[in-house]
């Protein structure tokens, strides 16, 4: 059937449409020509003057996987103050921050968000963080599987082995653990950890195999390069949190040499230590070096005040962190001689300074850099703040008047140590349209998402344009998933299960014999038993399995 | 929601070379079987007593059963679901089974407003007590084996337990790079010979089960430097609590394993010494604990309930989702007379049956193994074995590795999924 979309006013930066008015055709998921006689549409509806994007796609979001499943059981408190009653939504659910996963599918899709991308999966918990993905219903998904902590590749850089057999070993993780990108944490600094070093900086030696952080960053990024990923390296830097930490940060940027990198959750890894707290916003810095380095994208991972939870592969620096656990629980794990993760709930408080500030940097660092289509909008859900704040960041994002307000609130001397007040940006609905949409699909290397021209998949929000962007964003009119009305007004109506996104690129299986015997050896699970099948990702026909393709495979 | 089957002739499946066993949270993935021809195995290579004495259990020959006579399948899942239907109230229990089949009692569970809680129940909740009032640092598995220089055992007898649990994690060698110097040392700490013995223990700390707290205190208080007024703190020496201290503040990553089924009513206080002693060496040196626990599914009951509702079992289903850790568990309902209907879940064949005073007219139960209930409950549904008769996946003691069970004969029996899905339909 075909249907019109009539009269709305289209933001589609893909295509250059910066609010054209002009009628959009769906026929069987896709987005479609004009036909030549309107007529030929069985189902029009009209929406005149509304506000039309693609659907948004979060690049960034901690929504499955053990660390999040123990997010989740460690906070009844959490949950007892927002559950979902059974007429809310198809199944029943909770859950501020640390939804479980259909309420959080939910509330993405009412959101108007279309793909949402975990990005901390580990390859021994591939099978659970898929199985949770499963569960998670509206969207589709994807995952980022971690490397550069894991015993394997370490004793593979010590060895110097040449660079394509470290190839053939990322192209079999991602094979293994169906995922979509690479992701590093705190590069060897996990690892370090269970030596008992305390922190690594990017130069420093992990004591178990005397590797560095950078030579870990440059070996993986070459390899994303060579089997030609589209998503860049995902990396979570060194010095998480630590002030000063805008010197790793700066040196990260220098030290790719040019290799393409996507630097995640930026904000938290921005700080300089001037004034009297020794802590103090390096977001102008950064700013300046990603707007200069076009090899660099960023998301932001932005803070909100109020309750959260920490979520994060990155034991060290979340062990650092739970001496500030509220409340007083945290949970820390060495994982499987491959990964670690720390768990830790927190408050971010608009009277201290140094969350006022955080909250400052982040918004800074939207405001600073220059190319919307090489900055992300995120909360790192939920560690800065669970998702269901973006439409509260669009507002801060879009409305001068109305950060200047929320910025008299804060924290005075955190209001005195950022320059937040002078910044007269304001993003424009197209911007908007670019980070949320286009530029994520871009990155991710998502044919078909992110744009409203014929062929795309017929992904669409509808808004009614309002000044208050807040609640604009909150609560679209319409939400189509592959062409079928999936939420009306803000709320689900039909529950649809998404695709889960991968890459299978080629390798040379003689890699395959050394895991083995490795596996074999020296791991308490055998090699083929991490293997995440197709069938099982399908999950009995619920989900559909889309291969992108790499330089390696088609 | 149907289960995950294994499609014949898939080349998407890697070759069953060696079985995963099913017989406890350690979920062993080495095991050679050799099938006998009542379709029951016998364990070739790394068994253990209790993997030899599921597998030599053959599929369960037994039809359906509706008040104690035999009735064909369709016609039990629909009483099934009348039964769940008339109840005001019903519990779900057991829950031993695989992921799937935990899936599938969430969605059933929503429609007859039923409570959720597994037969380890009181275990599993003091877990996540100690989870939601404290939190832990843990580790997993391979990171014992292959970084742990000092593994203190705390008041379990491994062997009869988790006997391969010092095959795969105290005997194996580490790998080269992060082994442990001076090799590996095993300390336990609790009553009786036999258990260190069977560990192959380097040193016991002597203590009887209702002294455990106290000594784990008292070393607690050894390691942060305080001199203990008693000279035999809980009938321990003063002068091996010392020694202890000492190598687990000279060990480079030591770990703290204990049963939590195991540690009975001692079990919340010594989960919290523990969780200190962890946290006390964490300050300067590398240290956590590894809980082994969760069998008969436990690990994936909890696991699955909780990203499917947020919570970690003993959830009921309603107008919202209601957690209570204490009134919902399977004793308190019952003594409550709370329940008026029980869905009882034994796939693993373990004889994990319902309590004795449980309304066994009113059980819908579904078993691998026709225990002596089963012609007095009000239907009766033989079921296959996750990982056996149909593919599974579970989730390790560890709660990081979910292990994939594929199939291993054809006994036509279904899976809990598979009958739970289909009594949602009749529901």
């Amino acid at each position: 059937m075909l249907t019109r979309l009539k009269g709305g006013r289209i933001y589609d930066p893909e295509n250059g449409d910066d609010g054209e008015v002009r009628d959009l055709y769906l026929r069987n998921g896709r987005i479609v020509e004009a036909p030549a006689d309107p007529r030929e549409a069985k189902e029009v509806i009209d929406i005149s003057g509304r506000v039309v994007m693609s659907g948004a796609i979060d690049i960034h979001t901690h929504i499955g996987g053990g660390k999040v499943n123990i997010g989740r059981m460690m906070l009844p408190e959490d949950h007892a103050t927002d559950l979902v009653a059974a007429n809310r939504h198809p199944h029943l659910g909770c859950g501020h921050a640390a939804p479980s996963t259909r309420t959080a599918g939910y509330r993405y899709a009412e959101m108007g968000y279309v793909a949402c991308f975990e990005p901390a999966m580990l390859a021994g918990n591939a099978r659970q963080a898929h199985m949770e993905l499963a569960d998670t219903p509206m969207v589709d998904k994807g995952a980022y599987v971690l490397l550069g902590n894991d015993d394997y590749l370490l004793r593979a850089l010590a060895a110097k082995r040449d660079p394509e057999y470290l190839r053939d070993y990322v192209a079999w993780t991602l094979n293994a653990s169906q995922a979509l990108a690479i992701k590093v944490v705190n590069p060897g600094g996990i690892n370090a950890f269970k030596f008992n070093q305390r922190k690594l900086d990017l130069d420093e030696k992990n004591a178990g195999y005397g590797i560095t952080p950078r030579q870990i960053l440059t070996a993986l990024a070459d390899s994303v390069r060579a089997l030609g990923l589209a998503h860049p390296l995902h990396v979570h830097g060194c010095n998480l949190g630590v002030p000063g930490n805008v010197e790793t940060t700066l040196d990260t940027i220098r030290g790719l040499e040019g290799l393409r990198a996507h630097l995640t959750h930026v904000q938290f890894h921005s700080y300089g230590t001037e004034g009297d707290q020794k802590f103090s916003s390096g977001a102008a810095r950064i700013a300046e070096a990603v707007n200069a380095a076009p090899n660099v994208s960023l998301d932001v991972g932005q803070i909100m005040f109020g309750r959260t939870i920490t979520e994060s592969g990155d034991s060290m620096r979340q062990y650092a962190g739970s001496a500030f656990a509220d409340p007083k629980k945290w949970v820390g794990m060495d994982i499987e001689c491959e990964a670690g993760c720390g768990v830790v709930p927190f408050r971010y408080k608009d009277r201290n300074f140094v969350n006022a500030l955080q909250w400052a940097i982040g918004l800074e660092m939207f405001l600073l850099v220059d190319d919307p289509w090489r900055i992300f909008l995120t909360t790192d859900h939920p560690n800065g703040a669970p998702f269901t704040s973006y439409p509260h960041l669009i507002r801060l994002l879009m409305d001068r008047s109305f950060r200047r307000d929320m910025l008299a609130t804060i924290n005075p001397e955190a209001q005195a140590a950022t320059t937040l007040g002078a910044i007269d940006r304001e993003y424009s609905l197209y911007e908007i349209a670019i980070m949320t949409r286009a530029a994520p699909a871009r990155s991710l290397g998502l044919k078909g998402f992110g744009s409203l021209a014929p062929g795309a998949r017929a992904h669409i929000t509808v808004y009614k344009d309002q000044a208050n962007r807040e609640k604009m964003f909150a609560k679209p009119e319409y939400v189509f998933k592959d062409g079928q009305l999936i939420v009306r007004n803000g709320r689900v109506v039909e529950e649809v299960h998404g695709a889960t996104h991968v890459v299978h690129p080629d390798y040379d299986t003689a890699i395959e014999r050394d895991l083995d015997t490795y596996f074999d050896r020296y791991m308490t699970v055998r090699k083929d038993n991490l293997r995440v099948t197709d069938d099982e990702v399908r999950d009995d026909g619920r989900g559909e399995l889309v291969v992108h393709p790499t330089k390696r495979s088609t | 929601m149907p289960s995950l089957t294994v499609s014949k002739g898939s080349t998407d499946k890697p070759a069953p070379t060696s079985a995963v066993c099913p017989f406890c949270a350690l979920l062993c993935d080495d095991l050679a079987l050799n099938q006998r021809p009542d379709a029951s195995f016998t364990v070739a290579r790394h068994g253990c007593r209790r993997a030899a004495a599921g597998y030599a259990r053959a599929p369960l020959a037994s039809e359906a059963l509706i008040g104690g006579r035999s009735a064909p399948l369709d016609e039990a899942i629909g009483v099934a679901a009348k039964l769940l239907k008339r109840a005001r109230q019903p519990l779900f229990g057991g829950l031993a089974t695989d992921v799937d089949g935990i899936r599938a009692c969430v969605n059933l569970a929503e429609r007859c407003n039923a409570i959720l809680d597994h037969v380890h129940g009181d275990a599993l909740a003091s877990m996540s007590r100690m989870l939601q009032g404290r939190g832990w640092y843990a580790t997993t598995l391979s990171e014992v084996r292959n970084r742990a220089d000092l593994v203190v055992v705390i008041d379990v007898d491994v062997s009869q337990r988790y006997e391969n649990f010092k095959r795969r994690c105290l005997d194996a060698r580490p790998a080269p790079g992060n082994a442990p110097g001076k090799g590996r040392e095993v300390v336990f700490i609790g009553a009786g010979k036999r258990a260190p013995e069977a560990l192959g223990a380097d040193t016991t700390l002597s203590c009887r089960s209702e002294n455990l707290v106290e000594v784990l205190l008292a070393l607690l208080a050894t390691l942060r430097g305080h001199r203990l007024a008693a000279r035999r703190p809980a009938g321990s020496a003063a002068s091996a609590l010392a020694d202890l201290a000492g190598k687990l503040r000279e060990a480079r990553y030591a770990t703290f394993v204990f049963t939590p089924a195991a540690l009975a009513e001692h079990r919340e206080p010594a989960m919290a010494a523990i969780g200190d002693l962890v946290d006390e060496l964490n300050r300067t040196t590398r240290a956590a604990m590894l809980a082994l626990g969760g069998d008969d599914g436990g690990q994936s009951a909890v696991n699955t309930c909780a990203w499917l509702s947020g919570f970690p079992l003993r959830v009921g289903f309603g107008q919202t989702l209601q957690y209570e850790p204490q009134a919902f568990a399977t004793r308190a309902l019952l003594d409550g007379g709370a329940i008026d209907a029980l869905l009882w879940i034994d796939a693993f064949g373990e004889q994990a049956t319902p309590p004795p005073d449980a309304p066994l007219d009113r059980t819908v139960m579904l078993a691998s193994s026709r225990p002596s209930v089963a012609a007095q409950c009000g239907v009766f549904i033989p079921v296959g074995t996750p990982g056996l008769d149909h593919f599974a996946r579970l989730v390790r003691a560890d709660s990081v590795v979910t292990l994939p069970l594929l199939q291993q004969r054809d006994s036509g029996l279904p899976s809990v999924a598979g009958v739970l899905t289909r009594i949602l339909e009749k529901y």
